[in-house]
């Protein structure tokens, strides 16, 4: 039945196809004018639609009214630096077409929807453009998402698991329907906050899926013996995997896949060079109505990543900042002039560049008692000497401050970024005696209770140099606390289970993910939510599992912080919501539940100087954000010649 | 004869399951499994990842499975010419080594003879002139080769390439003629870039070279028959290539045993840092990221070569020198 109605839908896309090539035939001379030059040659002999059939008949409108934005000309080749072939996901990731997708104030807006109304956050209706269509030139329809729905997310055998879990309010999947060609329905009886967020993710949830293509892979609709013999040809075990591997929509890396993104990947993986060429159906145009992106194709050249700063510094990367560090700094900034780039310094959005966790789920008991301990925490807290950190690794350059939000953001608030966070050994020191540790050994290290000296292990990720030298200078400041501190790196996954198993009695790694949230966005960072959480796993495992596996919080702050995570959800109003953030700022602040160190940790941004509309100043934030997707590139343009073409 | 290459053949097959085994192992002594590098991997770039999928992939993959499973698994697959899949790129192993291997063979056979075409005439020359000014000067530089890292040697040509013949940096040819098919552009951009890799690799091959060939001529040197011939009034020349030069190069065909497997797998590090398409970068990745049958069968296949080499140079050895007899391993 479905399989009709999806004949039906083409058969009418068709029909109107036809009628728009008709209506359309004494328009041809002003829609040429505005074609895309590269595409002139290919619409003229007829391999491709002209424009006004490429484009959705309500196209979506880029915005030029910020006046460091200019509208552009077409042309030119945008050379990106990565260093694995799997990383041209990130071409995903800057391609940054939504759904619904965040702005550069980070607001949500339509984008690939032409508009969607929101009941309560619980029912979301979307309309999609009549007349988008896929990059294969297939139209796109709520077929898609039905196609997502029925035959992907509740498959048992693609889905085990069912649905992804943002689309599970307590366990509730949503009730999804498709009234037309043109409109998708999610409903649930609660309010679901994550959902627009997880569709304007940098790695989104993807609720639809080509299923023009697909249906080849999927045993529902294929004949067998035909998909049988595609399994063997691809070497996969059975039609899952098949199926699988011809949809790493995210991932970018199968050039059939059709697209709706800016720029569609022509190159099979592995290669050492990547080619993505314009999407020409694609659905946003200029304030000219001239169809983005201007850039024709962007060239994603794989290198090794110690050779990514040499690389970029000789002028082979138009726009690159991932794998460059801020040590990268100067040694870019020498090659600006012969090379004809600029370096820009972006803000991270990270809450801390550095943040130590105590673990208050340490198998330690002594250590344990101690970690729980606010005075103790305060203390090691107020014995960091931030500004020396910040001169001394950081050029002065960085922010001194917990981990909290950012000064930019709007929720922030002085008092969450100072207190407990000013350099005052005194005060340090009378926190600790007042806490029973009086007693000292011959090196003026204390002594715990059951009378070990008092010396705390920290255990890195060992992946930066950063993290060691910021923990040299922290040993020399808590020794004057009468703290030993030894550094431990290991290995990412021995460190995570370190922390999870307790063994570790602290680690350092950086701080929140989003530093500048609103209070429409999920606070459940700041409350024991997941496993992975380095200063409570065994709590953020229990609410991970709900209530499954690990241990339920016992430590009053920690407590309300889950709860009011748990209220955030079914705040009805914006105010509430932000009310409860506020809260759990400020708990954290007060409690010192993360000893952050530094933010403000500056990003250098390598741009050609031909390249247009990319800002000078910028956040560079994974989500909200997904680095230049926020900017949107299908924006920025070549100045004069470009380069190559 | 046949007896002991037929005895030598059947030996290699415990032989190559022993190393299957030990690769196996070691590739899974690090802790966890690949999931878990590839959900740390994300985690560092700031990537969250959906648990039940992860579940999901692991059965999928059969990483939930016990050792000794996917063990067998393994090594059933490969009798049967099947490498296993890799994780990592989501294909199987043959078609992700690929064009890979062909680039490796180029740099590495022009690296042996480059090495050679160096080492040998140092070598010779070192050892008729033993303890002369050119003896120590050439066997210093030898050594310098030998002293400088691989990899600072590296930078600095790459530094200086790009500065003075605006060579691209890495890689083994410009970026545009990548995936081309090849032209004569290609081939003169693949000659730019190739020199250093060549010269990064070679320079640290050519001091043993020249070490054991002076050192094997020297012995020779000594000889009775080297005088007698001498006393007979031969040409120095004939004298030193038709006798003492031929006895000298034994360790040359004993060496075909570690350069096969050095041909394919090309010198990792090097690699890395020049940032070269070949086998060595991705072995490298595959054993960072766990992706364990790409990494174990690429282990697997040098492996192999280095037990055929072996093979191969003991029976050119015993063809080539009538002095090497088959007694010592017969009477036993």
């Amino acid at each position: 039945m479905h399989r009709n109605r999806a004949a039906n839908v083409r058969m009418n896309r068709s029909l109107l196809t036809g009628l728009a090539l008709l209506l359309a035939v004494p328009m041809t001379n002003t829609a040429a004018s505005s074609e895309v030059p590269t595409l002139v040659a290919r619409v003229a002999s007829g391999d491709l639609p002209a424009l006004a059939q490429r484009l959705p008949e309500q196209p979506a409108i880029a915005n030029f009214d910020s006046p460091e934005l200019q509208v552009g000309e077409y042309g030119g080749e945008l050379r990106l630096l990565m260093a694995k072939a799997k990383d041209i996901r990130m071409m995903m990731v800057y391609g940054y077409a939504r759904l619904v997708a965040y702005d550069p104030k980070f607001a949500l807006q339509p984008d690939i929807l032409e508009r969607i109304e929101i009941d309560e956050n619980r029912v979301f209706t979307m309309h999609l453009r009549r007349g988008h269509r896929w990059s294969d030139g297939y139209p796109f329809t709520s077929e898609a998402f039905r196609y997502y729905w029925d035959d992907v997310a509740n498959n048992p055998d693609l889905s085990p698991h069912g649905p992804s879990k943002v689309l599970m309010v307590g366990g509730e999947a949503p009730q999804v329907e498709f009234p037309d060609a043109f409109t998708v329905r999610y409903s649930w009886s609660k309010p679901n906050p994550y959902f627009l967020p997880a569709l304007a993710g940098a790695r989104p949830l993807f609720i639809y899926r080509a299923g023009h293509y697909l249906q080849q892979f999927h045993r529902r609709y294929a004949d067998p013996a035909k998909l049988q013999e595609l399994v063997t040809e691809a070497g996969t075990r059975d039609w899952i995997g098949l199926h699988l591997r011809r949809d790493h929509q995210y991932k970018f890396d199968n050039p059939n896949l059709p697209t709706l993104q800016p720029w569609v990947n022509t190159t099979e993986s592995p290669s050492e060079r990547f080619i993505f060429e314009r999407n020409p159906y694609y659905h946003r145009v200029d304030s000219k109505a001239r169809q983005l992106p201007y850039i024709d194709r962007v060239v994603v050249n794989i290198v090794s990543s110690s050779l990514v700063p040499a690389k970029t510094g000789a002028g082979d990367s138009d726009l690159q900042a991932r794998y460059l560090r801020l040590d990268n700094y100067t040694f870019l900034k020498a090659g600006e002039q012969r090379n004809d780039y600029s370096v820009r310094l972006w803000n991270k959005a990270i809450g801390a560049q550095i943040a130590l966790f105590p673990n208050l789920n340490s198998s330690d008991p002594v250590w344990r008692k101690l970690a729980r301990d606010v005075r103790f925490r305060r203390a090691l807290s107020l014995a960091i000497h931030r500004r020396e950190v910040n001169q001394v690794v950081y050029f002065g350059m960085a922010l001194e401050s917990n981990n909290t939000v950012l000064p930019s953001g709007p929720l922030y608030k002085p008092e969450y970024q100072k207190k407990w966070a000013e350099f005052d050994l005194e005060h340090a020191n009378r926190l600790l005696d007042e806490i029973g540790l009086t007693k000292r050994d011959k090196r003026g290290v204390r002594l715990r209770p059951d009378g070990k000296p008092m010396e705390v292990t920290v255990h890195s990720a060992g992946e930066s140099t950063e993290e060691t030298d910021v923990l040299e200078l922290i040993h020399d400041s808590w020794l004057k606390a009468g703290i030993k501190l030894y550094t431990r790196a290991s290995q990412r996954e021995v460190f995570r289970n370190r922390v999870f198993s307790g063994e570790a009695m602290m680690s350092v790694w950086s701080g929140l993910s989003n530093g500048v949230p609103t209070a429409d966005m999920s606070p459940e960072e700041l409350a024991p939510t997941a496993q992975d959480q380095l200063q409570w796993p065994q709590w953020g495992q229990f609410f991970q599992t709900g209530g499954h596996a690990g241990e339920a919080p016992d430590m009053p702050s920690a407590m309300r912080l889950a709860e009011l995570n748990v209220l955030w959800r079914s705040a009805p109003s914006a105010h509430e919501r932000e009310e409860i953030w506020h809260e759990m700022l400020a708990i954290h602040a007060d409690q010192v539940l993360s000893i952050g160190v530094v933010c403000g940790v500056n990003q250098p941004v390598v741009v050609s100087n031909r390249l247009q509309n990319v800002p000078v100043q910028g956040w560079y934030n994974w989500d909200p954000g997904s680095y230049f997707g926020l900017y949107k590139p299908d924006m920025f343009w070549f100045n004069g010649s470009g380069r190559g073409g | 004869m046949l007896g002991y290459v037929v005895r030598r053949v059947l030996l290699m097959v415990p032989t190559v399951l022993a190393i299957s085994a030990i690769v196996f192992v070691i590739i899974q002594l690090p802790p966890g499994d690949y999931l878990e590098s590839h959900i740390a991997e994300l985690r560092s770039q700031g990537e969250s990842v959906d648990l039940e999928k992860i579940e999901f992939l692991r059965s999928r993959y059969g990483l939930d499975k016990p050792v000794y499973e996917q063990y067998f698994f393994w090594v059933l697959g490969m009798f049967q010419g099947n490498f296993g899949f890799s994780f990592e790129y989501d294909l199987p192993v043959t078609e992700v080594v690929g064009d890979r291997m062909f680039l490796t063979i180029i740099i590495s056979t022009v690296t042996i003879l480059f090495t050679w075409i160096i080492a040998f005439p140092i070598g010779v020359y070192s050892a008729t002139h033993q303890y002369s000014w050119g003896d120590y000067g050439l066997t210093l530089l030898g050594f310098i080769g030998l002293a400088t890292p691989n990899f600072l040697l590296a930078l600095v040509m790459l530094y200086l390439a790009n500065v003075y013949f605006d060579t691209s940096i890495g890689g083994l040819m410009e970026p545009a003629y990548i995936d081309q098919p090849w032209s004569w552009g290609k081939v003169v951009s693949v000659l730019e870039h190739l020199w250093i890799p060549v010269i990064v690799i070679g320079t640290s091959g050519t001091a043993g070279m020249i070490r054991r060939l002076r050192a094997n001529l020297l012995d020779e040197l000594q000889k009775q028959y080297v005088i007698t011939g001498r006393a007979k009034g031969l040409p120095r020349l004939k004298l030193l290539t038709k006798y003492p030069l031929r006895m000298s190069l034994n360790f040359f065909i004993a060496d075909i045993g570690s350069i096969l497997p050095s041909v394919i797998s090309g010198a990792e590090i090097t690699a890395v840092v020049l940032s070269l398409p070949t086998t060595g970068p991705m072995l490298l990745g595959a054993l960072q990221s766990q992706d364990m049958y790409l990494a174990g069968s690429f282990l697997m296949f040098l492996a192999s070569l280095t037990v055929v080499g072996v093979l191969v140079s003991d029976l050119c050895l015993a063809m080539l020198d009538p002095r090497i007899r088959l007694q010592g391993t017969v009477t036993r």
